[in-house]
């Protein structure tokens, strides 16, 4: 479970720092915790918007991506900071990060008080409509005379406190989990899938037929695309059009981008239909992806676009077999996202891993041996974890055999070890 | 005659609750005089190790030192005040004490009809916190709603009924600086406690 922790001061010696530092240290089996830092925020202003600032961006990015929040407040005149008011005051002015995100709040002071105040404060606001953020409700992890409560190691010295915020801690990871469920969009059903691309994503060129054989030519056109020695801007470096494309013709990969709107974009041009594992053509560039399937793939095509939309899946591996006994054909549907989480489309990788396995056996001096108690499926890849009834269609390949066994290997060479020739 | 510190509670360029104290200023300009203060410019609070606050904050302090109460406008910012108000209040706590037994009267405008009543809760309670002690006048609210239509051209105040609380309270508050001038027996314990606070381990 993948949490942010803020602690809600910008002071260079802070207690509750300290607390979320131990937190992330001491229950890392159960949280991934990453302890941000809100030094940079600047003072909120509704006058001089600086929500696109880096330290802002930063935070806000960080949150939408996370699964939950726990914020560690001190406690100033009776209330929080307000460099922790600011923050907040920035998410939820022209963004709302905290949305519906789930929240668990704790607090370090040098009082008895443990911040008791600020904490509940802070649950207020948190609720405001503009913050919009579900706190867990009771569970008060309040730490007082923090000045003696860690050992010089910074671990907190008291079982009973440990023991009560791994409890507290628990309690989020489940409260985590059911707000996020509760949170979760109806999910439409992989039927909703559209291949013949009706819809529009931010990206997608209207005006051009998706159909026509020149689609790239008149998109191209229609975009003032760059192309030759224009310069582009990547993540991370600098290339130029011809670059790029020297660049991905080069790969021994097959790849294919199709969008959010199942239109398929590009693919690196660099063999002839005939010579590919995946056959395509200049012509098929900017197709809705049911031009390129047979109909009685669609289906299938559909459930795992929607697998990997959902999140259900981050990849979906697809052996394809049929292009002969030398050769295992992998067929490798990645989800693709943006900073945001937000998903991108899907980047398709096909690749003959025959030469792979063979240079590997080859160099370490194995060869494979038949596992007599081996699951007959092969076709759908470990990770997923639900797969379509019936997944080898997917390609529009004709795969509804079993997949080849692979070729006996080559009497490896006289080297023995592992390493032996590197 | 009473001297009024009025706090403007935001740093926006455009604000509703510094019409209105500018309103309070010229319409009371025979009873009391109102200076209005600016907290836009001060750094955030960041406890720094010297103990020192900057100049704008000191200059601040230095003001409601000398004046006989001090009138805050808020805005609502998330059901509370904004974190730029709540950032003046925290330098001037910090090992200063200006607001050890001063009188208070709050006020708010909004845009909408609630007229920051959540803000104006939450700003009595940081004001009673035990760095700042300001003696808050009680039992006493004035909530400004729909602030983009209540003044006229000239900033005057259109709605007559609101006026008319807004003077009576403001008769309450002279009456209450004058009452509160004897509460002050804790004075000088009060003024060497928040000093004694001990910031740097919070």
């Amino acid at each position: 479970m993948k949490l942010v922790g803020i602690a809600g001061s910008v002071a260079d010696k802070s207690y509750n720092r300290l607390l979320l530092k131990y937190i992330a240290r001491e229950f890392k089996d159960v949280v991934d915790l990453d302890v941000l830092d809100i030094n940079d925020v600047p003072l909120f202003n509704q006058s001089d918007d600086q929500t696109d600032s880096p330290a802002v961006q930063a935070i806000s990015n960080k949150i939408l991506a996370a699964d939950g929040v726990i914020i560690a407040t001190p406690e100033h005149n009776h209330t929080i900071t307000a460099s922790l008011k600011s923050l907040i005051e920035w998410l939820s002015f022209n963004i709302h990060p905290m949305s519906g995100k789930p929240v668990m709040i704790v607090g370090a002071s040098y009082y008895d008080q443990g911040s008791s105040r600020a904490q509940l404060n802070l649950r207020q606001i948190l609720e405001s409509p503009g913050v919009d953020a579900i706190v867990m409700p009771g569970n008060e992890f309040l730490l007082a005379n923090v000045k003696t409560v860690f050992d010089e190691n910074d671990n907190l010295k008291d079982d009973r406190t440990v023991s009560f915020l791994k409890e507290t801690l628990g309690k989020f990871t489940k409260f985590v989990k059911v707000i996020n469920k509760m949170n979760e969009k109806e999910d439409p059903g992989w039927q909703s899938e559209d291949l013949e691309s009706h819809g529009k994503v931010e990206t997608t060129v209207e005006g051009v037929d998706m159909h026509a054989a020149d689609w790239v030519e008149k998109a191209a056109e229609k975009t003032n695309a760059a192309e030759g020695d224009d310069y582009v801007k990547l993540d991370r470096g600098l290339l130029t059009v011809n670059q790029l494309n020297y660049f991905l013709n080069s790969m021994p990969i097959e790849l294919t981008y199709a969008d959010a709107n199942n239109q398929f974009i590009y693919y690196n041009h660099f063999l002839e239909a005939k010579d590919m594992l995946a056959a395509r053509t200049p012509g098929q560039a900017g197709n809705p992806m049911a031009d390129c399937h047979p109909k009685r793939a669609i289906p299938h095509v559909q459930q795992v676009i929607h697998m990997l939309r959902t999140g259900q899946t981050d990849m979906f591996r697809l052996p394809v077999p049929g292009m002969g006994p030398d050769k295992y054909v992998m067929h490798y549907y990645k989800a693709m996202h943006d900073a945001k989480g937000e998903y991108k489309g899907i980047n398709e990788l096909v690749l003959d891993i025959m030469p792979i396995v063979q240079y590997y056996l080859k160099h370490t001096g194995q060869m494979l041996v038949k596992d007599p108690d081996a699951d007959t499926d092969a076709v759908s890849g470990a990770s997923t974890n639900t797969k379509p009834e019936k997944t080898d269609a997917v390609s529009g390949a004709s795969a509804d055999t079993e997949p080849e066994k692979p070729a006996e290997p080559e009497k490896p060479d006289e080297v023995s070890g592992a390493s032996a020739n590197s | 005659m009473h001297k009024f510190v009025a706090i403007v509670g935001t740093n926006s360029d455009n604000s509703t609750n510094r019409k209105l104290l500018q309103f309070m200023q010229k319409h009371f300009a025979d009873q009391a005089t109102i200076e209005l203060v600016e907290i836009k410019g001060l750094p955030m609070f960041n406890k720094p190790e010297d103990k020192q606050i900057p100049a704008q904050a000191q200059a601040m302090a230095k003001q409601i030192d000398q004046a006989d109460g001090v009138i805050i406008s808020t805005p609502e910012y998330d059901h509370s005040a904004p974190a730029a108000l709540m950032n003046a209040l925290e330098w001037l706590s910090y090992y200063v004490n200006p607001f050890a037994d001063k009188p208070v009267m709050i006020t708010g405008a909004s845009y909408g009809s609630l007229g920051t009543s959540r803000a104006q809760e939450h700003l009595r309670q940081i004001l009673d916190s035990p760095e700042l002690r300001a003696r808050i006048m009680p039992s006493s609210e004035f909530f400004l709603g729909h602030s983009l239509q209540a003044f006229d051209d000239d900033g005057n105040l259109v709605d007559q009924t609101k006026l008319a609380k807004l003077e009576g309270l403001f008769a309450d508050f002279q009456t209450f600086v004058d009452i509160t001038k004897q509460l002050n027996h804790a004075n000088a314990a009060n003024k060497q406690e928040i000093h004694d606070i001990d910031w740097a381990n919070r």
